[in-house]
């Protein structure tokens, strides 16, 4: 309550914070703001008014215009705030719960339990996370491509479950398994961070005073865990990895980019952009094609990290006090 | 200190076997008739051609043979000649590249250190510089306008930024295009009478005496090193000012200025140096940064380099060429990572004790 109390007051989190509601807003009235065709099977995909090939500039029929091949860059706008949304939310939640499990692992075994895991952590951390996800999302689009993946395509059912709510027993479409593929390939390289964290956190809130003075009194063991160790240990970095929720859209927008996350036509911000690839001489007579979802993923990354600043500010003590001797 | 670097060195074997494993790891859950695809360009005409490369190289024995193979080579049983191995140089065939993965690293790598090397001088010049002035002016105007500046910076993804740029500077302006040389200076660079030296365009320029050609090769550089570069200003600059407004409360600070030393001296000689030794930490996450931006601004401004190599045979499924340079990658970044810890240590004597 404190915590948000200092967020509300502070200015520069206070944007962050209304920012993230009219995103939220915009991404729950997305049906009414930009209404899908009737007859639309999926309504993330862009609906297309034509198949021309050149963009063609902002109109009364499309007020962001349309890229090449005619789909919709508004309703792409709107409708790619419930991707970001879906994609930071999810792949955020996943890597925090593995960097938890895996920390918390080593802390509490230590030993040769500890030394491995830890070993694991940094070999995953001896990759650059960009090219690593898009080695990985190119072998397992390989995989995905063959339809038949085994233990591979449960986990993306599981990961559709958690994105899409689509029920554990349905085949995964493959609009969507693209989708799927790149946040795989992002949570693959994405919970190293938490695990340390995590771990270390752990091993210093056990040598606290407070930690032993509980155990002094006679506290029982469950009651230091959850009542001393674990809040102290993993509310700040439950807190801090909320507001990663923007990098992680960040990075899968560079996948889409690339074209190695959603396919073709999907509302997504980073696919979106990507048609400028093939316009690039031209692009002051077709600057609509990156503006608009340029600014719409540049304010939302900013928004959380807006706020994600504040609480590092407002979480970390050795902030609070003003002093400055020079 | 020389245990503290031996230590050192024993991880590194560790991690290095680590990141080859992982890598094998991805290329095994492909299937044999998969991976044996890889190899070859097109639909084999023969009957069982491909069952004949799953043989030859034992791409359907027990995944232990495999690794070791891959790792070391696979020796021809009618030639005896051994063909392969990561451990000798051998990181595959490129289809995108149409030649060994490690000729394109060669071919391809100058360009991209070029662009690296340039980026790196206003990354580390400016960042340090903005931290400073933010951390001395704590919670003053030019504090929250630095903060303001680089929380921004931080939001925005190198493609937006990149296209940004190119639609303000080549395609309005037409200042500073894309690609890495005009064509005029190519035909000139590839030419018998221009020595490449160090394949750097623009330190070979100037070898060679060719201004235009240095001035061309600059305008090519200048977006995609700013693209490059900016996210990490933003980010030093963070990382300078808090450790700098650390610094700032020590009691040795306020002793110097009770001493009567002017602000200035105080700050440039007493604190940055020490402010800066936790910086270079996070070099090991500059290079992270560095090495990732290349993919997306190479791919942006078209500039022939290893990211934009990436990028191409990534969406082309060309799994081989991808973990090539994704291992290639890894290996600079662990050796990098090591001699920043070095480097570290060296600076630092609190860490050589533990």
């Amino acid at each position: 309550m404190k915590i948000l109390k200092k967020l509300l007051t502070n200015p520069t989190s206070l944007i962050g914070i209304i920012l993230l509601i009219g995103f939220f807003l915009v991404a729950v009235f997305a049906p009414q703001i930009a209404p899908p065709p009737e007859n639309a099977r999926d309504t993330q995909m862009i609906p297309r008014d034509g198949f021309s090939t050149t963009p063609k500039p902002p109109s009364d029929a499309h007020i962001f215009g349309t890229t090449e091949g005619q789909y919709d860059i508004f309703y792409g706008v709107v409708w790619g705030t419930r991707t970001a949304f879906r994609v930071g939310v999810v792949i955020t939640i996943i890597t925090t719960t593995i960097g938890l499990t895996i920390g918390s692992i080593a802390a509490y075994y230590g030993g040769w339990v500890d030394e491995v895991l830890m070993r694991i952590t940094e070999i995953f951390q001896a990759f650059p996370y960009l090219l690593a996800a898009i080695t990985l999302s190119s072998v397992l689009q390989t995989i995905y491509g063959r339809g038949e993946a085994g233990p591979l395509m449960f986990m993306a059912r599981i990961l559709a479950f958690l994105t899409f709510g689509h029920k554990l027993s349905d085949a995964v479409n493959p609009i969507e398994l693209s989708v799927l593929t790149g946040m795989l390939a992002i949570i693959a390289f994405g919970w190293m961070t938490y695990a340390r964290v995590i771990r270390g956190n752990i091993l210093t809130i056990r040598e606290q005073e407070y930690a032993m003075a509980a155990e002094t009194i006679g506290a029982s063991g469950p009651r230091i865990l959850f009542r001393h160790l674990l809040p102290n240990a993993v509310f700040p970095v439950l807190v801090i990895a909320s507001m990663d929720i923007g990098s992680y859209v960040l990075n899968f927008a560079a996948l889409s980019f690339l074209g190695l996350g959603a396919q073709v036509g999907y509302a997504d911000w980073g696919q979106m952009i990507s048609f400028a690839r093939n316009w690039i001489p031209s692009l002051a007579n077709y600057w609509y094609i990156v503006a608009y979802p340029g600014i719409a993923i540049v304010l939302f990354v900013l928004a959380w990290n807006l706020v994600g600043d504040a609480l590092r500010d407002i979480l970390d003590p050795r902030m609070r006090g003003k002093g400055n001797s020079v | 200190m020389l245990s503290y670097i031996i230590r050192r060195l024993l991880i590194l074997p560790i991690l290095i076997i680590g990141v080859t494993m992982l890598i094998f790891l991805m290329i095994s859950m492909l299937t044999p008739y998969e991976r044996a695809a890889l190899y070859v360009s097109d639909v084999p005409k023969r009957q069982g051609a491909i069952e004949g490369i799953i043989k030859k190289y034992g791409l359907d024995d027990p995944i232990p043979v495999q690794y070791w193979k891959w790792m070391m080579g696979h020796k021809d049983e009618e030639t005896g000649e051994i063909d392969g191995g990561i451990l000798r140089g051998d990181l595959g065939w490129s289809k995108t590249g149409s030649s060994p993965v490690v000729e394109v690293i060669g071919r391809r790598l100058p360009a991209t250190a070029e662009l690296a090397l340039w980026a790196a001088i206003p990354m580390v010049g400016i960042g340090i510089w903005l931290g400073v002035i933010s951390a001395v002016n704590h919670n003053k105007l030019p504090d929250q306008i630095l903060r303001v500046f680089s929380i921004t910076g931080w939001s925005i993804p190198t493609f937006v930024f990149g296209l940004g740029v190119l639609m303000i500077f080549y395609a309005k302006l037409g200042w500073f295009p894309p690609d890495r040389l005009s064509d005029w200076a190519l035909r000139i660079v590839q030419s018998e009478a221009f020595t490449q030296y160090t394949k750097f365009n623009t330190i070979d320029a100037v070898l060679n005496g060719r201004f235009d050609i240095f001035i061309d090769a600059l305008r090519h550089m200048v977006l995609p090193v700013a693209t490059l570069s900016y996210l990490n200003w933003a980010y030093l600059l963070r990382v300078t000012r808090s450790s700098m407004l650390d610094t700032l409360r020590q009691d040795y600070i306020t002793t110097a200025r009770a001493k009567g030393l002017s602000k200035r001296t105080v700050i440039w000689t007493h604190a940055v140096s020490n402010a800066l030794i936790p910086v270079v930490t996070v070099a090991g996450m500059t290079l992270i940064a560095l090495l990732n931006g290349v993919v997306i601004t190479e791919t942006v401004f078209n500039y022939p380099g290893i990211g934009s190599f990436v990028a191409q045979a990534a969406v082309s499924l060309d799994v081989i060429s991808v973990l090539g340079m994704t291992l290639f990658s890894s290996f600079v970044l662990v050796l990098g990572n090591l001699f920043v810890d070095v480097l570290y240590g060296i600076i630092d004597p609190r860490i050589r004790l533990d």
